[in-house]
Formats: structure tokens, C-alpha cells, sequence
């Protein structure tokens, strides 16, 4: 028993210790940079934007006297990664990638996050978009393509990855410049699409050039830009066909509106010496994109003028006006009233109150929230101009199965005496709310001072006294999980809100 | 014979000091990450993959290849010992490997877990190599019919899975798959059900969902109960146990079956491990002599969803070599790694560098052996762990299911979404309804929802009977279906 007390001594010191170093050098360090800056990025490893990232990272290690380094953020197409940017202090050292597609992202969503709270740096690359079709239909040049178009008996399908995408957006340029018709079938990612297109199963696919990388039998037809791409000589432009079209997916770097001209200053001039780097060239040559620096002026500028055009062709899309709501079904609507009706006599007649057992609330509440479930999906938003299967379609499929199983449920439970017999939750309704209350001092003091408390006070509960063992598997954790989260995975635990 | 030569190539590339102790290492850290709660395979070899920077170019896939294969080992120790799926992969093993915890032998599981996996990444290495071409076939194949037709497939184990109560486990899984449609719409760039709540417009994060489900339910559910948590004995884990060879050659069918549906389906793109583990637990079942056993402790109920984990590791790698596409999130990762050390995935890699590519599948071999080792060490850990008391262990568990869901999105809603599907496990246990459906509905809703409607934009409902692929999955799915009922027929009609 003696000797466990000394361990637990010993892991207090050590936490202690470690405390102190974590907390000790906050607030240190008066000239920028002081501290690795981050890049966050709103896609997962291995996306363009992300490697894009990973690339300026290493290259900057060359010209910055601290680190950069990438997090992933992935999420609501950029929301997630946007709104984590807005939450950080404006101090420099949170960078956000971005890419032409957050333009409309935010219009799309309508979300309360803008453009205009952030102030765009750098733009560093262009990605032109590509027409890419597999090369069984010998789609050689744009022609080609009009020619099979007009030819054809049905229109043609050309697929990506996304609605309202960036691609999808080309792809209605597209149309409209070279004059045909067209359908947009959305293949949700681009690796359906190039599956899809492998398969020989759409006429076209839009996307980047990078896409064909490795895959002998995709041919690119045409690219979107001024000029032809270095690494790909025979792919000819848009242009050279005489149809002008300058569409791609740029990719840059923004800060948080405020963040000190002594910061923008410094990352700016780390990244254009990046982009003046002969690893870049090589980079760019690689990935199939234009390197073409512009600094926060011009940028910006250039953004306001996409804004205004990205506007255009969602409108045209369907997608920023003009929905009609999905609606109640008639028949479903009834069927509902009949289930409903049934389900209140059940519920009445022959039941009191106290007699109700547990299978027949469960079967009662899947009831009413599939209820609620249904009157949110007569809300959905269906954009006029768009010929798809309703969005509420499936939800009420799964609804109206779970309006009858609940149903069963109830008539079933009836008939069997509820023999299980229920303990007290309140044990379970303490330590919910003490994990609620974790879960809130965690944000604000950090994640290192609440653990300790919060494994202390559950054990406690859990009814466990042995202090020495207590302190040690506490303390222990905290020790155990720094170790393994911070220095093995290099993910930050928070500190709190109230050191940083 | 050219496979041989370059195997040989292979060996050659994989045989020096560095690449070796990449798979080392990677082998470890995968374990780790298969461990702890929120780390999934992708995140784990996306961790990594900063640190391959340095390296050369098989010392880097080695690393991340290792990782790969072992977190999918590593999610089913904590599946085994607490109920809670390290991973999404290890959630079928949960139904009878924390039971056989429960009756004190999880030993009995942890030994029968390892071997799967052993045996399922070796054999899904050996068709890796050999039928990597064919499969790709099989990879490219899938239209969007056959995966709607899979996934209903896959909804169709539900039957294996419901226990008692067919009718709650119906359920259980209804409220998956509606759970599944909050969060933007498949075809549309709007949000459904998200009730203006921002948090909620990409809707449920799964791992914090699965760690609630499972880690929480428990927790809330044994607390409830009173049992005595406090004392060791409560654990009544028999530390002397070890299982006997005997027991687990009996298995060796069960392996192969599985592993065999695991590299099939991992070679899926999209499809994923996952579906795999579900679709060998069921076939497990409804082959076995005692079916009855399942969900009640069975060791083939461990070792069908354990090899074809496992398996569909070599399986994502068809894709991914073959055709450059990747099949799965982790292998989304490694085609980023491909790219950073200057590779082109796809058919050209194998002209070009014949050595990186099999030195790749030797490093699995290896790796497979060296985590079997690692897996016999640890299992004395684990077994320990097990043992201690409850009160002891218990907190611990839901400080990790915290960070674990935390930190995928630095978001806090994202750990409200933990402790609420928590309460749903609890709310669900103490009515005896089965969780694991709702973890498939989750799984499969948006693969369904998302191949349907796809399927219809293209065709009409008739195409998914007058195509071949689907017509078959189909009528898979009617026989996975009623299968159990007719046995259980058939048998009461025995008996009298």
C-alpha cells in the first residue's frame, strides 16, 4: 500500500511538471512569428488544396524561421474549416487555404459566414478545368464533342462530382459557349465520376487535368485557359478553338480579417519565395497547374469580379431561386392520419396510464419524432429548373417503415407482461450531467486541469476509494494521453480559451 | 514466371534496415491507433503521413501500409475488452467478443481475433498479388445499381442480428438509416433536417455516434444495473486461460470464407471493410453448425468479422494500384503519399516500378507476422486491463471517448453528439433493443439513398433486375433475408 502512494506521489510531480510546460510559454514571445503557424485546410489528406499545403509547408521550411503546419478540417464544403478559422485569434498564425469552390459554398449555404471576414493573401496556383472523356470516343477537340452532341439522339451526360460545383458550373459555361444540349449527372465524388468515365458510361467528364494521372484511357480534350499547360504541350486551350472560356480552380491563402500588417507582410513573403522556388516549378509541372502569384490587392479584386459571375450561373443552375417546397404526399399524408388515429385509441382505450409499459413509450416516442420527421421533410427545398428524384423521397420511405413498426411494436407489447425489472437511473443521470459539465470547462480551462477532476469525481461516484490508485490512474491518463495524442499523433489537446 | 521475378524485385526494394523498421514502427503505431476510440485507420495513416516526408519511397508506403493494416487489427481489442469499436471496421466484432468478455474468457477472443486477422491480411495479400487484375475488373464493375443492391444487402443481416425480436431490431435499424438522411442531400447542395442548427448541416459525425452507441451505452447501462463495480472479482477474468490450439483449427474455414468476403467486397471502391465484416458475420452464421451461439459468445461470431477486416485491406490496395482510384478514405491517403514521393497510382506503377509495388506486398506479409507477435504480447496487457475494476476503468473510458470525438473536428457538438447517441444506447438497452442495427443503418443509409437515386437520374427502377451484378446481389439479399426464418422453421418442424 506504502509503495503506491509513492507512485502516485511520483505521477502528481510528473503532472505538475508537465502543467508547467504546457502552460509556461503562453503569452512569450513579442516579435512575429514566435510559434509554428498553422494551415487549415477544409479537405481531407490527400486532396489537391491539401497537397497543395503539405507542398508550401516543406518548401517554407527554407525561408521561414518557424514551422507551417497543414490541419484538416473537412466539412460542410468548407464551412467547418472557415468557421474554425473565424473562432481563432486573429494573431497570425491560423492560415486558411482556400479555393475558388468557398465562393459558392457561401452563397449555396447562405451561411453566416462571408468572404468579407476574411482578407485573401495569396493567390498561388490556378488548376484550369479540364473536359476529359475516355478515349474510346474519340473526342479529339472541342468539335468533335458538338459534332456528337448534334448527332446524337438523346443528349449527352456529362457528369462530376457535385451540384452547384465548380465543375458543374464549367460545365454549364460549356453549353452555353459551344451551343448544345446536355445533362449534368452529379457522381458525388471524383472518383465515382472517374470510375463512371472508365466505364465509358458519360460522354464527359469535367474536371482538372491531374485527374487522368496514371490512367492510359482518359484523354483530355481541352483545358479552360490562356495557355497550354507545360507538362501536357499536345492539350489544346479553349481559346485556340475559338471559344473563350478562362475557367479554373484557383487555390490561395487568407487570414482572418485583422490580423497585423507585420504578419500578412511576413507570410506573404514566405510564400512568394515558395512560388519563386524551383521545387514549385517542379511541383506545379507535376500536378498539372499554373503557378501565377498575386498578392492581397489584386486578388481580392479579382475575387469580387467571381463573385458577381458565380452568382450568374447558380441562378442559372436553379440553385439560388425559384424552389418549391417538396410538400406533404396526399396519399402518405393519409396513411399517416389512419396509422395516427389507430394509435390514439390504442393509446386511449384500453390503457392506463400506469399500465403503460417500456416497449410501449419507446414505440410512442418513435412514433411522434418520425411524425416530426415527416413534417420536416414536407419543408425540403426542391429548385424548380432541376429534373432529380425529391430529396424527401427516401426519408419517408425509412418513416413510414417506422410509423408501422412502432405501431406493431405497441399492439405487440401488449400482449406480453413487461417482466424486466428497471433500477434507479439516477447514478447515470449524475454522470451525464457531470460529463455535460466536462464537456464546457474543458473549452474554457483546457483540457489538462478538468480531466484530472472529471476521473476523480466518476470514480467517486462509481463508488472506487482508494485514493492512492485514484490519483494515479487520473494523473496517469492525463500523463499517458499527452504523450500519446501530443507527441506521438501531434494533435493538440485544447488549453482552454481563458490561457490562449 | 514473372510474378516470381518480381517478388524477388520486391524483396530487394523491401529488404534494407530502413523500410524494415518503418513496418516496425507502423505496425505499433497502427495497433495504438486501432486502440484508442475516434482514431479510425484513415486519420491514423493520415497522422503519419507528415513524417514520410524524409523518407524514400517504400520506406514511406511501408510506414503507412503498416499503419494501415494493423489499426484494423487494433480496433478489435477495445471491441473485445469494453464494447467499444476502436474502429468501424471492429463493430461486428463486438457481438461476440465482448460477450465471451463478459463470461471472463477474453482471452478466448483476443487469440481468436488475432489469428482472424493474421490470417486475413496474409490471405488478402496472396490474392492482392495474384488476381490483383481480374479484381479490377470486379472494382470497375460496380455501377451504382449493384451498390444500391449491396447495401441492401447489407441491410438484409439485420435479420442475423436482431436477436430475440426481430421486430426491434427493425427498429433499431429504421432509426439508423432516418438518423443517416440528416445533413445534406445527395443530389442537391442543401441541408435536410438540420432544423437551422449550423453544427448539424453535414449532419452526424459517425465515430462520435459509434463510440456513444456502444462505449457510452454500456457504461450508463452497467451503471444503471448497480452491478458491484468496484471489486475485481466482479470482472471474473481468468487470467490463467489460454486457448487451446484446437479450438481455433476449427475455425480455419470460417477464416478463409471470411477473408475471402473481406478482400472482395475491400476491393469495392466505396464499398469498404465495414459492409465486409457485417456480410462475413452473417454468412458465419447462417453456415454454422450452431448458429444458435451467435451474439452469445461464438468464437466463429469473432473470427468471421475479424478476417474479413483484415482481408479488405489487400482488397482497397486492388484499386488503387490498378485503376489509381481510391477505394476507401485510408486509401484516398496513400494516394496522396503516392503523389508527394512522385508516383502515379494506377496501371503504369506496375510497368514502371515493379520493385515498389511488390515491395509493398512482401512489407504486408511481414507486417502481418510482426503484428501477430506485437498481438500475442499485448494480449497480456489487455487481459490485465480487463480485470481491473470497472469503477477504475470506466472513467477512463469516457474521458478517451471524449477526446476521441473531439478532436476529428476540434468541435464540441461533435461530443454532444457522443454522450446523445450514449443515451439513445442506454434508452435502447434497457428495452432489449439490439444497437448494432442502428450502427449498420447509419453505415448504409447514404450509400443506398445516394446509389438510388444516382440509379434513377441514369435509368428506371427495372434496370436494377435486368442487370446481372444487381439481379444476383439481389437476390443474395432475399436468401440472407428469409434464410434465418426458414431454418428456424425447419428446425421446430424437426424437433416435433
Amino acid at each position: 500500500m506504502n509503495l503506491s502512494k509513492y507512485i502516485a506521489g511520483f505521477v502528481i510531480i510528473i503532472y505538475l511538471a508537465l502543467l508547467g510546460y504546457l502552460y509556461f510559454g503562453i503569452g512569450k514571445g513579442k516579435t512575429y512569428p514566435s510559434k509554428p503557424i498553422s494551415i487549415i485546410v477544409h479537405s481531407k489528406p490527400g486532396s489537391s488544396i491539401d497537397f497543395m499545403a503539405r507542398k508550401v509547408a516543406e518548401i517554407a521550411r527554407k525561408y521561414s524561421d518557424v514551422a507551417f503546419v497543414v490541419e484538416n478540417r473537412s466539412g460542410t464544403q468548407g464551412l467547418v474549416a472557415m468557421q474554425h478559422v473565424l473562432d481563432m485569434k486573429a494573431d497570425g498564425y491560423t492560415l486558411l487555404g482556400v479555393t475558388k469552390s468557398f465562393l459558392s459554398t457561401v452563397m449555396v449555404n447562405k451561411s453566416k459566414v462571408s468572404l468579407d471576414d476574411f482578407q485573401f493573401i495569396a493567390h498561388m496556383v490556378f488548376d484550369p478545368e479540364a473536359l476529359i472523356a475516355n478515349n474510346e470516343r474519340n473526342f479529339h477537340s472541342l468539335a468533335d464533342i458538338v459534332q456528337d452532341a448534334k448527332n446524337g439522339d438523346t443528349p449527352q451526360v456529362w457528369i462530376g462530382p457535385g451540384t452547384g460545383s465548380r465543375d458543374h458550373l464549367m460545365a454549364l459555361k460549356s453549353w452555353e459557349t459551344l451551343e448544345i444540349n446536355a445533362r449534368w449527372i452529379d457522381y458525388k465524388s471524383a472518383p465515382q465520376s472517374i470510375l463512371a468515365l472508365l466505364r465509358n458510361e458519360a460522354s464527359v467528364y469535367v474536371g482538372n487535368p491531374a485527374d487522368i494521372k496514371g490512367k492510359n484511357d482518359l484523354d483530355i480534350v481541352s483545358i479552360a485557359s490562356n495557355k497550354r499547360l507545360k507538362s501536357l504541350p499536345d492539350v489544346p486551350t479553349f481559346k485556340e478553338q475559338g471559344y473563350d472560356i478562362n475557367e479554373s480552380m484557383w487555390r490561395g491563402f487568407a487570414f482572418k480579417k485583422g490580423v497585423p500588417d507585420e504578419a500578412v507582410r511576413y507570410v506573404t513573403k514566405v510564400l512568394q519565395d515558395v512560388v519563386n522556388d524551383e521545387e514549385w516549378e517542379d511541383y506545379c509541372d507535376e500536378t498539372y497547374v499554373f503557378s501565377n502569384f498575386l498578392e492581397q490587392a489584386e486578388f481580392t479584386k479579382q475575387i469580387k469580379k467571381e463573385i458577381e459571375e458565380t452568382n450568374f450561373y447558380l441562378n442559372e443552375a436553379g440553385l439560388l431561386v425559384s424552389y418549391k417546397k417538396a410538400g406533404p404526399n396526399i396519399f402518405l399524408v393519409l396513411l399517416i392520419i389512419l396509422a395516427g388515429i389507430f394509435f390514439v385509441i390504442l393509446v386511449f382505450s384500453k390503457f392506463k396510464i400506469s399500465n403503460i409499459s417500456y416497449d410501449q413509450i419507446i414505440a410512442g416516442s418513435i412514433f411522434s419524432i418520425s411524425l416530426f420527421f415527416y413534417y420536416q421533410t414536407s419543408l425540403f427545398l426542391i429548385p424548380d429548373s432541376l429534373n432529380i428524384t425529391s430529396p424527401s423521397l427516401i426519408p419517408r420511405i425509412w418513416i413510414v417503415i417506422l410509423l408501422l413498426l412502432s405501431v406493431l411494436l405497441f399492439i405487440n407489447s401488449k400482449k406480453k407482461k413487461d417482466v424486466r425489472k428497471h433500477h434507479s437511473p439516477r447514478y447515470v443521470l449524475i454522470i451525464i450531467v457531470l460529463m455535460i459539465g466536462y464537456l464546457f470547462a474543458m473549452q474554457w480551462v483546457g483540457y489538462y486541469l478538468t480531466t484530472p477532476i472529471f476521473i476523480l469525481a466518476s470514480m467517486y461516484l462509481l463508488k472506487y476509494r482508494k485514493v492512492p490508485f485514484m490519483l494515479i490512474n487520473a494523473f496517469g491518463f492525463v500523463i499517458f494521453s499527452y504523450l500519446i495524442f501530443n507527441k506521438l499523433l501531434h494533435i493538440d489537446l485544447p488549453l482552454g480559451w481563458w490561457f490562449i | 514466371m514473372g510474378i516470381l521475378n518480381d517478388l524477388w524485385l520486391g524483396l530487394q526494394e523491401f529488404g534494407h534496415f530502413l523500410p524494415i523498421l518503418m513496418m516496425l514502427i507502423g505496425v505499433i503505431v497502427g495497433i495504438m491507433v486501432g486502440v484508442l476510440p475516434g482514431l479510425s485507420p484513415s486519420i491514423g495513416v493520415a497522422l503519419m503521413l507528415p513524417v514520410t516526408y524524409g523518407l524514400d519511397p517504400i520506406s514511406a508506403l511501408v510506414l503507412l501500409v503498416s499503419v494501415y493494416l494493423s489499426s484494423n487489427y487494433g480496433g478489435s481489442i477495445t471491441a473485445i475488452a469494453i464494447n467499444t469499436p476502436g474502429t468501424p471496421g471492429a463493430v461486428a466484432t463486438t457481438f461476440d467478443g465482448y460477450e465471451l468478455t463478459k463470461q471472463g474468457k477474453p482471452l478466448y477472443a483476443l487469440m481468436t481475433s488475432l489469428t482472424a486477422s493474421t490470417m486475413g491480411g496474409i490471405i488478402g495479400t496472396i490474392i492482392l498479388i495474384l488476381f490483383s487484375v481480374p479484381l479490377a475488373w470486379l472494382a470497375l464493375s460496380f455501377e451504382s445499381y449493384e451498390y444500391f443492391a449491396l447495401g441492401v444487402f447489407g441491410l438484409t443481416i439485420i435479420s442475423s442480428l436482431a436477436g430475440k425480436s426481430p421486430l426491434k431490431g427493425f427498429i433499431s435499424s429504421g432509426i439508423g438509416l432516418l438518423l443517416i438522411t440528416i445533413g445534406f442531400d445527395t443530389q442537391l447542395p442543401f441541408s435536410r433536417f438540420s432544423m437551422g442548427i449550423p453544427d448539424l448541416a453535414d449532419g452526424i459525425t459517425f465515430i462520435p455516434a459509434l463510440i456513444g452507441l456502444f462505449a457510452l451505452g454500456e457504461i450508463f447501462y452497467s451503471i444503471e444495473k448497480g452491478e458491484n463495480l468496484e471489486s475485481r472479482k466482479a470482472a471474473k477474468v481468468d487470467l490463467s486461460q489460454s486457448l487451446p490450439l484446437k479450438e481455433l483449427l476449427k475455425l480455419k474455414y470460417v477464416m478463409l470464407k471470411s477473408s475471402l468476403i473481406g478482400t472482395l467486397v475491400g476491393c469495392i471502391p466505396g464499398a469498404g471493410g465495414t459492409i465486409a465484416t457485417f456480410i462475413a458475420y452473417d454468412n458465419a452464421k447462417n453456415s454454422s453448425k450452431h448458429p444458435e451461439e451467435f451474439g452469445k459468445g461464438s468464437l466463429e461470431g469473432v473470427a468471421a468479422p475479424e478476417a474479413a477486416n483484415n482481408g479488405s485491406v489487400g482488397g482497397a490496395l486492388v484499386p488503387l494500384l490498378t485503376l489509381g482510384i481510391p477505394g476507401s478514405a485510408s486509401t484516398a491517403v496513400l494516394i496522396g503519399a503516392l503523389m508527394i514521393h512522385k508516383l502515379n497510382p494506377g496501371p503504369q506503377l506496375f510497368d514502371k516500378e515493379p520493385g515498389l509495388v511488390y515491395g509493398i506486398f512482401i512489407s504486408l506479409f511481414f507486417a502481418n507476422i510482426f503484428m501477430f507477435f506485437v498481438g500475442l504480447m499485448g494480449n497480456r496487457l489487455w487481459i490485465k486491463i480487463i480485470a481491473a475494476p470497472k469503477s477504475l476503468l470506466y472513467p477512463i473510458i469516457l474521458a478517451l471517448s471524449f477526446i476521441g470525438s473531439y478532436f476529428i473536428q476540434n468541435s464540441v457538438f461533435d461530443v454532444g453528439i457522443c454522450i446523445a447517441f450514449g443515451i439513445l444506447g442506454w434508452i435502447m438497452k434497457r428495452g432489449d433493443f439490439p444497437t448494432a442495427p442502428v450502427i449498420l443503418g447509419l453505415i448504409l443509409g447514404k450509400m443506398i439513398e445516394e446509389n438510388l437515386r444516382l440509379s434513377l437520374l441514369k435509368g428506371e427502377w427495372i434496370d436494377f433486375f435486368t442487370r446481372p451484378g444487381s439481379l444476383i446481389i439481389i437476390i443474395l439479399a432475399m436468401v440472407s433475408f428469409f434464410l434465418p426464418y426458414i431454418k428456424k422453421r425447419i428446425s421446430k418442424v424437426n424437433i416435433r
